[in-house]
């Protein structure tokens, strides 16, 4: 759908490339990356520069995976910015306060991400209420039942955690020093949700639920079901970067999280998605993620202030919802020759 | 007829609520104003307050807590609380004076509508003094920071950074600015690691920025944190960044892991500026003031800063199960 069709392949490869939806957020990467490479010396583009962005890049990068495929669809998920402390709440009050083994935690920590997503996919699905207020509304109510549960249970609203070295070697262990396990996970779940757009049929299912939910369901696909499976997916990959997160840190605290909410959205804006639903890629995710990171750890490196890696990021989503359409009517009037 | 009396006993029931909050019953209406009520040290705060709020909830009054939902609009956002605390018929305003310029005006009006105020946490004895308030209730932000740059520097660590997480907020550049010149007293230098507001309560985006930064400036051997969070996620970004026992952390407040910390060693030193104190007494304050017209003599009423390292640690921990701190 979104791919240049064969009967096309006599267009010259410059102009299949340029209508690839990636096109842009490649090009974006390889600006950002040259820029900061230039400025941040030979410690960015060292081993300590990859890993310090990879780091950031792998945990929003997880999230911004499912938040992409709802975009994809034509649906938000807020939510993603209280499921993070509360899972990792649940994973440290199981693990760390009631002493229960590591895995009854993890398996705590991620359900609160499935039930949630549950909850998000059932009202967007059997209510015509706007995935974007629902997933607010749920936003708000898990936050409050973190911080009530917490306080009521362990009278303080942090928990600390230490885990068995098996458990923090898979979950938040540090290679080498410097780089976070969570990449490995990142490059995981990478491959799964490349199978479940690009090569399996519920992918086309995505993508044509994004395009005209009504022409989907009346051609026969279970568009509530998917719509569940879904926000599943993103509570699932939200509750996940939680429980990292308790492994890493050791510790964890009912705020926090809400900074996922906007950086994940702009990682799958950035990565060429489109804002309406019905067009993007899960290679476009993540070389948005990676130019998020990159701005972000890059302005460090180059000792600037951070307020301009702000600007810089503002621009850059402008510029990838701007190209975005260029690139887009570029492939339509190819497909129209 | 029947929703006429559904309506009738819901009007009784919103009267009779307002008539509550009014103070019909003789007893003080106190409302705080705070942090976040899930911020663990606005917690703390929260709970001294309510402690306190239990002699005034036995006279017949009562303690309300006023909390923004978010820090990305702190001044105009507890601003907006201090007035709809006066809105709400307070008999007594507590508030920290954390953004001078959107806040003042706001305490300007509590003190014109004849309402006793405290300040507390934030402002110091000056924001007291300038806007008419009973007392000053806090740690001097300045003095805290201080601490921390002092305690770095005598230990013969004399580059230093502190991470602020919250540029803008005037109590944080008290803190850094209090530890940059208690560096500097100890013969060392300081400088500021301003994060994007973004980075609020990320522990990931704080320790890499925290990561980047002294891998960029090798010469930093002192950090200083403000908050649990933020110094538990710097003292990984230094461990990330291969730094672990050459650069040293001080960091505001603390919890089970950062005195575990303390312990293993991995943190220097946490100032406490005990923050269960600081509603405690703010409250009490306020609420022998309206019951009785008493007044504290003595203004600027400091509770901290406290310094705690692994001379003290043990002691701390048994405070911590003993419930005091």
């Amino acid at each position: 759908m979104t791919s240049p069709s064969k009967s096309r392949a006599k267009g010259s490869a410059l102009g299949a490339l340029a209508r690839r939806p990636e096109t842009g957020s490649l090009l974006g990467f390889a600006v950002v990356f040259a820029f900061f490479a230039m400025l941040g010396g030979p410690v960015f583009m060292g081993a300590p520069g990859w890993s310090s962005w990879l780091n950031i890049a792998a945990e929003v990068g997880i999230i911004a995976l499912p938040v992409g495929l709802l975009m994809i669809s034509g649906e938000f998920d807020i939510s993603v910015g209280s499921i993070v402390p509360a899972s990792s709440m649940m994973t440290a009050m199981l693990s760390g306060h009631y002493e229960l083994p590591a895995l009854v935690g993890i398996a705590g920590g991620l359900s609160v991400g499935l039930i949630v997503g549950y909850v998000n996919g059932v009202l967007v699905s059997r209510t015509s209420i706007p995935s974007l207020i629902v997933t607010i509304g749920v936003m708000f109510s898990v936050m409050g039942l973190t911080l009530g549960f917490a306080v009521l249970l362990k009278g303080s609203t942090s928990v600390s955690y230490v885990p068995d070295a098996l458990t923090k070697s898979l979950l938040g262990q540090f290679i080498n020093g410097m780089f976070n396990v969570s990449i490995l996970w990142w490059l995981g779940f990478v491959a799964v949700f490349f199978f479940a757009l690009h090569l399996s049929p519920f992918g086309n299912w995505i993508f044509a639920l994004g395009g005209d939910r009504q022409s989907a369901r009346n051609a026969g696909i279970p568009t509530s079901r998917v719509t569940i499976g879904l926000f599943m997916a993103s509570g699932f990959c939200a509750a996940f970067v939680g429980v990292a997160q308790v492994m890493t840190y050791q510790q964890a605290n009912v705020a926090g999280g809400q900074a996922f909410i906007f950086n994940s959205i702009m990682c799958v804006v950035i990565g060429g998605v489109l804002l309406t639903g019905g067009a993007g890629s899960i290679i476009g995710i993540v070389l948005g993620t990676m130019t998020f990171a990159v701005v972000n750890q890059g302005i460090f490196f180059a000792a600037m202030d951070p307020n301009v890696g702000s600007i810089i990021i503002g621009a850059l989503l402008l510029a990838a919802v701007i190209s975005n359409d260029g690139f887009r009517s570029l492939t339509l009037r190819a497909a129209a020759k | 007829m029947k929703l006429l009396t559904v309506l009738a006993t819901s009007a009784a029931l919103a009267l009779s609520a307002t008539y509550a909050v009014a103070g019909s019953h003789g007893g003080a209406n106190i409302f705080v104003v705070g942090g976040k009520p899930d911020d663990p040290f606005w917690s703390r705060v929260k709970k001294g307050a309510e402690d306190a709020g239990v002699v005034a909830e036995s006279q017949g009054g009562s303690v309300t807590w006023l909390g923004p939902q978010n820090y990305d609009n702190l001044g105009p956002d507890a601003a907006e609380l201090i007035r709809q605390a006066i809105d709400q018929g307070a008999d007594a305003i507590v508030g920290p004076d954390w953004v001078p310029e959107a806040m003042d005006p706001a305490f300007e009006a509590v003190v014109a509508a004849g309402i006793p105020l405290v300040i507390y946490n934030a402002g110091g004895i000056e924001a007291a003094d300038r806007l008419g308030a009973l007392n000053y209730v806090g740690a001097v932000d300045y003095k805290s920071g201080y601490a921390g740059g002092e305690y770095l520097g005598n230990a013969g660590h004399k580059n230093g950074a502190c991470v602020n997480t919250l540029p803008g907020a005037a109590n944080i550049e008290a803190f850094c600015n209090g530890f940059n010149d208690g560096l500097a007293a100890a013969g060392g230098n300081g400088s500021v690691l301003q994060l994007p507001a973004t980075a609020f309560g990320d522990a990931t985006a704080v320790a890499q920025a925290v990561r980047a930064h002294v891998l960029q400036n090798p010469q930093i051997d002192a950090m200083f944190a403000i908050g649990d969070q933020d110094t538990n996620a710097t003292i990984s970004g230094i461990q990330q960044a291969g730094k672990a026992g050459k650069v040293h952390v001080c960091g505001m407040n603390f919890n089970d892991s950062i005195l575990a910390n303390i312990q293993q060693g991995t943190q220097a030193c946490a100032i406490d500026q005990q923050g269960y104190q600081q509603g405690f007494f703010a409250v009490s304050i306020l609420n022998n003031h309206v019951m009785y017209g008493t007044t504290i003599p003595t203004r600027e009423i400091l509770t901290g800063p406290g310094v705690i390292d692994a001379s003290n640690v043990e002691l701390v921990i048994a405070g911590v199960k003993a419930g005091a701190r």
